[in-house]
């Protein structure tokens, strides 16, 4: 029985790891992090699994247990961000595919990125993901109307962040 | 905001850079924490034994070593340092072998059974601790006290009556057992957080089992 739920998260799981990886990618800056972060997420979701009754899909959940567990681990660990920090091989772009100037400004948009509030970063990461307001509200458990009210605050940040 | 929305593009692409992990490394990881509790025991233990070494090398002065000689304790002390550290790595050595058991288990069965076998060797330890400081301290009060009434020449002040023994043995077991009781409540502190933890790793796991 045990063996059967552990082959089927299991299975799951690596289906579906890309949502685990990108959000580490918004909420770390290295690839030790990035794989800690990786690992708490994975002994999380199987934690949780057992109330996992396949209500929803196991990305619609899976989205909602890993950003808990990064913005609670975050949180734990109050860590200033430094944007020095900032990884570059982690957004590694292909250079025939942008000329300087558009590579040079995904950059700045994503340093900027960095700088924001764990919240915030789960409210972005949900964007890029191409969530709409329902499925944003759903994960982060909070109202549709909040949901956008708190976008749009983020929006304003970024812009500030960019062009201080 | 069209930037956003750039970015969002981008972020598609990033898609093919991410890592991709094989369905074994994410089997292992679900393991994992059981793993690094154990891993404290084992260093913590480590730890312990260099702490105890250190404070008996600073104690155990000439001066020391005379006493001893004065109490005719010297032999007992050397039998009960050798054989202390021959037990204390005997289990270091357990937990070495409870860490390494852990790390290369690859089922919830056989998880389950080495985390109870960790809290049974952690047991095991704390009462050879407490065991061996009461006898040891037991020992040592009664060597004293023969080799001083064997080495002393008056006889007037070593003369006890059946109350003067009484309240000595009380004075002596009460010691005793403030001694072990702050022993245990150190013991029960440093292992404890991580025996609780095991345990509840335990309990997670048999949850699993059952349903």
């Amino acid at each position: 029985m045990n063996k059967e739920l552990e082959h089927q998260f299991v299975t799951n799981l690596e289906k579906h790891q890309n949502i685990a990886h990108k959000i580490c990618r918004i909420y770390t800056n290295d690839q030790d992090s990035h794989n800690d972060l990786f690992q708490e997420i994975t002994i999380q979701l199987w934690k949780a699994y057992p109330k996992f009754r396949g209500e929803s899909k196991f990305s619609t959940w899976m989205y909602r247990v890993a950003l808990n567990t990064a913005i609670t681990l975050y949180r734990k660990k109050k860590r200033n961000i430094k944007t020095q920090d900032y990884d570059t091989v982690h957004f590694k772009i292909k250079a025939e595919e942008y000329d300087d100037e558009a590579e040079r400004h995904l950059k700045i948009m994503y340093d900027a990125i960095k700088q924001l509030n764990d919240i915030d970063k789960a409210l972005v990461f949900l964007y890029l993901e191409d969530k709409n307001y329902a499925e944003i509200s759903y994960t982060l458990g909070i109202t549709e109307v909040n949901a956008r009210v708190k976008m749009n605050r983020v929006k304003t940040k970024l812009k500030n962040i960019i062009n201080p | 905001m069209d930037d956003l929305d750039l970015l969002k593009k981008d972020w598609k692409k990033q898609e093919a850079n991410l890592p991709h992990l094989t369905y074994e490394e994410i089997y292992k990881m679900i393991w994992k924490k059981s793993s690094s509790i154990v891993k404290w025991i084992f260093l913590i233990s480590i730890l312990e034994f260099l702490l105890g070494a250190v404070l008996n090398i600073f104690l155990a002065d000439e001066e020391y070593w005379q006493q001893m000689e004065q109490y005719n304790l010297t032999e007992f002390t050397v039998l009960v340092y050798v054989l202390s550290y021959l037990i204390t790595f005997y289990f270091i050595f357990r937990f070495y072998k409870n860490y390494r058991n852990i790390n290369a288990t690859d089922s919830a069965k056989k998880l389950m059974k080495n985390i109870l076998k960790t809290r049974k060797t952690v047991k095991h330890y704390i009462a050879f601790i407490l065991i061996s400081t009461g006898v040891v301290f037991l020992i040592t009060i009664f060597l004293m006290l023969r080799n001083h009434a064997v080495t002393t020449t008056s006889t007037q002040n070593m003369e006890f009556d059946a109350t003067q023994w009484l309240i000595f043995i009380g004075g002596t077991l009460l010691v005793l057992g403030i001694l072990l009781g702050v022993v245990w409540l150190i013991y029960r502190v440093i292992y404890g957080i991580l025996l609780r933890r095991l345990y509840k790793n335990y309990k997670e796991l048999k949850r699993l089992e059952v349903e």
